[in-house]
């Protein structure tokens, strides 16, 4: 079925999805978590990486009962034709959705730190347009850009570790636990969704060569780089600012950086802004991607299918982005991801595991 | 095909970010120093020092530097005026240094500080300094026509350096308003000749209001080395007997400080002990000159002298109800219990703060 023309190995899937994971949702991560954990909201992200483990192990049993479908097959194969097809719209209007909405938080954020004379549509023009030219060619060049562009996450990497010189104070986070258990949890609920991004996993698989075997190695991989990233830089957030300071602050982690001065270099934090525009733009790509092969399923529209996601895409970054719309739309993906990403998952291995008993039990 | 894709990189191209945010260096006046001050009527004056920057023509430019004042009932409006006196836009990113002045100190400085931190353009690494009498005083003070806010800037990290004034910056001091049980320490700076200003220490802060008292450079030298924050060098001078004209100048190495909180979770007393090790060396001793120097009974009474000298510092401290030590925070973090049923703004003065402070000389120098 898979020509070898779009596959991708085992190594490209880890990029990818480290590339899909890491994105916008992590400048806000630390202030988002600390609002219900407190000083112990890493450990709301490394329960979250917890989370995301379980649910990377449902997938892998899931698809390997269908190592050659996309998760949009297997709807229809357990589902019937009729209720597949609409919960494969649920489906792709969650992609859209979720893609439409990073898309006006990076304009928002490139809006208020880099650009501020520019219009927000040429922004979102010039990005679009560029992951709609990348998405248009195959599965397999994304990956290859995908690779390329983890290089800039090491650079990153690298000037998150200048910040561990700004003063640092402990004591904020001490006694560890004193958050209690229901506060962690809570945390954890709102650092899963700037986690999203694992799900690319249910529409790749198929596409991974051999992928019969070690495919869990190479998923934890992913959520460990992604989990232990996000854990490292929250916790540079909660001991370098104050837990009321911290609460005031909307995107702590360019403040992280804004502290920091040099002779030759100042305000570090638009530095870090303009590469993170790549991991931004790269998981909005990704949605695009996995939006377009849910349009087009294994039919040769897919190019098509690219297009139209993509003006789709740029007519919805036209809702404003004032902090109340962005505040209800990330609500509203939040509510969808938890349909799409935990609950129906879950019920089609529940059913495939139902309807293969029934085969079984109908040939005795 | 080939004719629509180039039309297509055109049209692009026309929408290259750059035409949009572009900001030219002579259009724009730079701020590089602002002072804040309370007027007698309980306006707010700010003085600013700007750099105006006009282009001769063939790469050339021409550096002005300018004072502009502007008085409001409320601190909020007075960017506005600023910015309509000078020519071009006001660009307040390059301000190095924020002066406030003791009495506008007195009333807070949170809210003067709140611009910095919420603006797109502010940078949060400047440094901030109370003055004694007015801002306005220390920064119209001319040395040599120099832009006085890099004298003042370079005067504050050279106090840095030397440890005796604390590392602080826009986003650290607002980390420690913020900061329940811990309290800040300002440079404190003073005009002393109409061309001449000097750092004359460091001001104690209650919360986010001045508190009025401060600590000379030779105390602030020892409190910071109290405070663990030793950086690349600290020197004290100290009179150890007076009547024998015995005086000696140190530089400290090494710190080892322990911080021990013990609180009785009956009556809510709490107990601070500080106890600093310091290795040193000698810079200076002239005394007793025809005899090598007695390690072991020098740095007794060295010890002896310091810890007296901190004893006054923990003192002038908690007169000032200033914790820069953070035993409130550390208390607050061990014993939360008992953290909710004190009134740390009250119960900070009775804290019993015992400092101890042991030297070990480990250089002498070139002689003996």
């Amino acid at each position: 079925m898979m020509g070898s023309q779009i596959s991708i190995t085992k190594f490209q899937l880890l990029m990818v999805l480290i590339q899909t994971q890491i994105g916008i949702g992590l400048l806000s991560l630390p202030n988002v978590v600390q609002e219900s954990a407190r000083g112990d909201g890493w450990i709301s992200i490394l329960f979250a990486g917890v989370v995301i483990q379980f649910l990377l192990i449902i997938y892998l049993k899931l698809l390997k009962k269908f190592p050659n479908d996309m998760l949009t097959d297997i709807t229809k194969k357990l589902l019937g034709k009729h209720l597949g097809t609409i919960v494969n719209t649920t489906i792709y209007f969650y992609f859209i959705f979720t893609g439409s909405t990073l898309t006006i938080l990076m304009i928002k954020i490139l809006n208020e730190q880099l650009l501020p004379l520019t219009p927000g549509w040429v922004v979102s023009f010039l990005i679009i347009a560029s992951c709609v030219y990348l998405t248009v060619s195959n599965l397999r060049v994304i990956a290859r850009f995908f690779v390329l562009a983890t290089f800039w996450i090491l650079v990153l990497i690298c000037i998150t570790v200048l910040s561990i010189w700004l003063p640092k104070e402990i004591q904020f986070i001490l006694p560890v636990g004193s958050a209690g258990g229901k506060n962690i949890l809570l945390g954890s609920n709102n650092a899963l969704l700037a986690m999203l991004g694992f799900e690319a996993l249910l529409f790749l698989f198929p596409f991974v060569i051999g992928n019969t075997k070690g495919m869990l190695k190479t998923v934890s991989y992913a959520n460990l780089f992604v989990t232990s990233f996000y854990t490292f830089i929250t916790f540079l957030c909660l001991v370098t600012f104050s837990p009321e300071q911290l609460h005031q602050i909307r995107e702590p982690v360019l403040f992280l950086f804004r502290g920091l001065t040099y002779r030759m270099v100042d305000r570090l934090d638009l530095i870090f802004l303009s590469i993170w525009i790549i991991p931004m733009t790269t998981s909005i790509i990704m949605y695009l991607f996995l939006a377009s092969k849910c349009l087009a399923g294994k039919k040769k529209s897919y190019k098509n299918a690219v297009i139209i996601n993509g003006i789709i895409l740029f007519c919805l970054s036209f809702i404003p982005n004032t902090d109340k719309i962005t505040d209800t739309l990330t609500q509203y993906v939040s509510f969808l991801s938890y349909t799409i990403v935990i609950f129906l998952p879950c019920l089609l291995l529940l059913l495939s595991r139902l309807v293969k008993k029934r085969r079984s039990g109908g040939f005795v | 095909m080939k004719k629509w894709h180039l039309l297509l990189y055109i049209l692009m191209s026309l929408m290259l970010a750059g035409c949009w945010d572009q900001h030219h260096l002579v259009n724009k006046t730079f701020v590089n120093g602002i002072g804040y001050d309370l007027t007698e009527e309980g306006n707010v004056k700010v003085t600013v020092r700007t750099v105006n920057i006009k282009g001769k023509g063939g790469g050339q430019f021409d550096v002005e530097d300018i004072l502009l004042f502007a008085e409001q009932e409320m601190q909020i409006g007075l960017g506005t005026e600023i910015d309509s006196m000078v020519a071009g836009e006001v660009d307040f990113s390059q301000a190095h240094i924020i002066l406030i002045g003791d009495e506008m100190a007195k009333t807070g400085i949170n809210q003067l500080l709140e611009f910095y931190y919420r603006g797109k353009d502010a940078n949060i690494a400047k440094k901030v300094a109370i003055t004694k009498g007015t801002a306005e005083s220390v920064i119209s003070t001319e040395i040599e026509k120099s832009p006085i806010a890099f004298f003042i800037l370079q005067a504050i990290e050279g106090g840095e350096n030397a440890s005796y004034l604390p590392d602080e910056s826009i986003s650290s001091i607002w980390t420690k308003l913020l900061t329940q049980g811990r309290d800040l320490l300002l440079p404190y700076m003073e005009q002393v000749t109409p061309e001449k200003i000097r750092i004359a220490g460091v001001a104690l802060m209650d919360g986010d209001k001045f508190s009025g008292k401060t600590l000379t450079i030779e105390q602030s030298s020892l409190l910071l080395l109290m405070m663990d924050e030793l950086k690349k060098t600290s020197q004290m001078y100290l009179v150890l007997d007076e009547a024998k004209d015995e005086s000696i100048r140190i530089s400290t190495k090494q710190v080892k400080r322990k911080l021990d909180i013990e609180v009785d979770e009956k009556n809510g007393n709490v107990m601070a002990s500080i106890n600093l090790k310091l290795k040193i060396g000698i810079d200076s001793y002239p005394h007793n000159l025809n005899k090598n120097i007695n390690q072991n009974e020098l740095s007794q009474k060295i010890s002896r002298e310091l810890t007296k000298q901190a004893k006054e510092i923990t003192n002038i401290l908690q007169e000032a109800n200033c914790d820069p030590f953070g035993i409130g925070l550390r208390v607050s973090t061990t014993y939360p219990e008992t953290w909710e049923k004190l009134n740390w703004d009250k119960d900070f003065k009775n804290v019993t703060i015992k400092p101890n402070v042991e030297v070990e000389i480990i250089k002498t120098g070139s002689i003996y």
